[in-house]
């Protein structure tokens, strides 16, 4: 009965009175990211990086993850009511909720979307509890050469699973392991890329980076296009009547089971688990011309997806130390910063830390749904303040975080710099996603990739001879010769199109 | 020339820029052998993997030519870019308040619209917000304005 005592441990440490508020915390901040357009979970985990320095381990990290299960309930809320996703994941919640919501079903579609979305997050929750251990007992028997293998695989998969050009994802990749590699050689001491900066001899700091990438380059973009806000619908009651719960009940255990399995993929995570639960609702459903007028299936299976992909994507970031996605990415990274080296490590050397966490995110799914139901006209209230108020604010969030990171201007700077950059892979088509996992695994990477190669005295065979790394380098390679199939490349495109 | 403007070949000729600018400078650091790596090799072997794959896009961006690149707006880069550059400058120099203003004042020049009396009152509200924040609630080492607080 390990299990329980690790449940009960976990909840003793999420139920303290500082995690709860930081719990709170986090999924307010989620919720209100969430119901506003034009900000990420991505920039704000970036944002809020720098204080979090100033908190305990186990304080920040549920607060972070609470505001990226927190996002995916305020997502819903935007979609819902104004036909804006908050977030990328909520996307096709736009197509039945706002249906549903000028049919005067605002308030049911919000209702069954928070209790679809708490119960995902609860499945997700157990989960993640009864995978951990196994998961981590098997990292624990890697060695170098099967890492580096390892983190080869979830790059790739990452990258398949991202849209767009796959070269280009992949080149981003690379470009993301390079300058991770800005800083003190490890092993020698000598400076690489530094160009005789001091600030970069510790190596790069991600968090200005990410908020460049995401945060300005996101604002900038917004700025161009003139962001609109639709006019706000009433609530109604919250009530779903008896046909729209017979009706949810099954879409919410089927996107629940299928964001489950996609968040646990390295690439995957709610974006993805709700397309693909919408387009499974719509093959079952007896009559599928009914979606986008409308149909609860619509907006159920969806919530409830983005929800469990978003608590399972914690899986392979707690146990292997290999972020799935750009914000697990951030995880690691505050990880980092609080001197934690994230992998297998992190469960049997801090368990207060690790289940505490794993709990929390239940304790946290289960305020969500009160600070989404029935605080809901605080929210869309929030809905009417413009972006030309929001855009400086963020901003101004961005440099003073940056600053704080270590009390200096030149980490600004590199918010401004990276700003730039992101903004020009923008107009380029190439992913940031991407090159911010190759950013943050780069630096761990090449010293796997190191120490395997003086273990096999220079032979890359290693790479070939352990029977784990071979195995996920096979399935590597089996994911990349999959991608260049012609019939798989057309598929992909009309998945990826579907979201556009 | 509109060949040469799409999305694919741009960042292909990217990916090769990077590549060749970490070779560059990655010149001088030893390589060693595949047994005892310098810090070069690694840094080294990512460059011309990136070589090759931006090769390979410009490659296939001439036979099958792409998107194009969307016209840029130069407003709103330029004048985010050089509010935080500004904030950056007067932060430590001058405190909170005056890069505060800087950086609003010039970043909101770069939306649609532009109404002073608003951009004020954002400011104001923001200026006590960050104050209360950063530096009474968390207590940061920051100067709100120099000299004076």
């Amino acid at each position: 009965m390990d299990l329980l005592s690790n449940l009960a441990l976990g909840f003793s440490v999420a139920i303290s009175f500082q995690n709860i508020t930081y719990c709170l915390l986090g999924c307010m901040v989620g919720t209100l990211i969430g119901v506003l357009p034009g900000i990420g979970p991505v920039a704000t985990i970036a944002m809020l990086l720098p204080i979090t320095f100033h908190l305990p381990p186990t304080a920040s990290l549920i607060m972070l993850a609470g505001i990226y299960y927190g996002a995916q309930y305020g997502g819903s809320t935007t979609s819902i009511l104004v036909n804006l996703p908050g977030e990328a994941s909520s996307v096709v919640t736009c197509l039945d909720g706002y249906q549903m919501a000028r049919n005067g079903r605002a308030g049911a579609a919000l209702s069954i979307s928070a209790v679809g979305s708490f119960f995902a997050g609860t499945v997700g929750t157990i989960i993640i509890v009864i995978f951990a251990e196994p998961l981590t007992r098997m990292a624990q028997k890697f060695g170098p050469a099967d890492y580096c293998a390892l983190m080869a695989l979830g790059l790739v998969a990452a990258v398949v699973l991202a849209s767009g050009s796959v070269t280009k994802a992949i080149a981003m990749v690379f470009l993301g392991l390079l300058f991770g590699l800005i800083g003190t050689d490890v092993n020698t001491g000598a400076q690489r890329f530094t160009f005789d900066v001091p600030e970069l001899s510790d190596g790069i700091d991600f968090a200005p980076i990410a908020m460049g990438l995401f945060g300005i380059a996101e604002i900038v973009v917004n700025l161009e296009r003139h962001l609109e806000r639709g006019g706000a619908i009433k609530v109604g009651s919250l009530w779903p009547t008896r046909e729209e719960i017979r009706r949810a009940i099954p879409a919410v255990l089927r996107g629940t089971t299928l964001g489950s399995l996609l968040g646990v993929l390295p690439g995957g995570g709610p974006t993805l688990g709700a397309f693909s639960a919408y387009t499974l609702e719509k093959k079952l459903s007896k009559n599928p011309g009914q979606f986008g007028k409308g149909a609860v299936e619509g907006v159920a299976a969806p919530e409830a997806a983005n929800n469990a992909a978003a608590q399972t994507s914690f899986i392979p970031m707690l146990t292997l130390g290999i972020p799935s996605n750009a914000v697990m990415a951030l995880m690691v990274g505050a990880m980092i910063i609080q001197g934690i080296q994230p992998g297998p490590e992190v469960m049997t050397k801090k368990p207060e830390l690790f289940w505490g966490m794993i709990a929390s995110m239940w304790v946290g799914n289960l305020m969500l749904v009160v600070i989404n139901l029935p605080m809901i006209g605080m929210w869309v209230k929030l809905l009417t303040v413009p972006y030309r108020y929001l855009a400086p604010a963020i901003l101004l969030f961005c440099c003073i975080g940056a600053y704080s990171l270590q009390n200096s201007t030149f980490h600004v700077m590199q918010v401004a710099m990276f700003g730039v950059l992101g903004y020009v892979f923008m107009k380029l088509g190439c992913e940031g996603a991407p090159f911010l996992l190759g950013l943050v695994l780069g630096p761990q990477m090449e010293e796997y990739f190191r120490r395997a190669m003086l273990l096999s005295r220079g032979d890359p065979m290693v790479f070939l001879e352990r029977p784990i790394s071979l195995g996920l380098l096979i399935t590597t390679a089996a994911l990349l010769i999959l991608m260049a199939l012609p019939s798989i490349k057309k598929a992909r495109k009309e998945a990826f199109q579907e979201e556009g | 020339m509109a060949r040469f403007l799409t999305k694919d070949f741009l960042s292909g000729a990217m990916f090769i820029v990077f590549g060749l600018t970490a070779l560059y400078f990655g010149e001088k650091l030893a390589v060693g052998t595949a047994v005892r790596m310098g810090p070069g090799y690694v840094p080294r072997m990512l460059s011309y993997i990136l070589l090759g794959l931006g090769g390979l896009i410009i490659v296939f961006s001439l036979f099958s030519p792409g998107e194009a690149v969307e016209r840029l707006k130069w407003k709103p880069i330029t004048l985010v870019t050089i509010g935080i550059v500004c904030f950056a400058l007067l932060f430590e120099r001058a405190g909170l308040l005056p890069a505060l203003v800087a950086l609003i004042l010039i970043s909101s020049a770069g939306g649609e619209e532009f109404k002073l009396k608003e951009v004020i009152g954002n400011m104001i509200v923001l200026a006590i917000l960050c104050t209360i924040v950063f530096k009474v609630g968390l207590g940061m080492n920051i100067s709100i304005l120099r000299g004076v607080w």
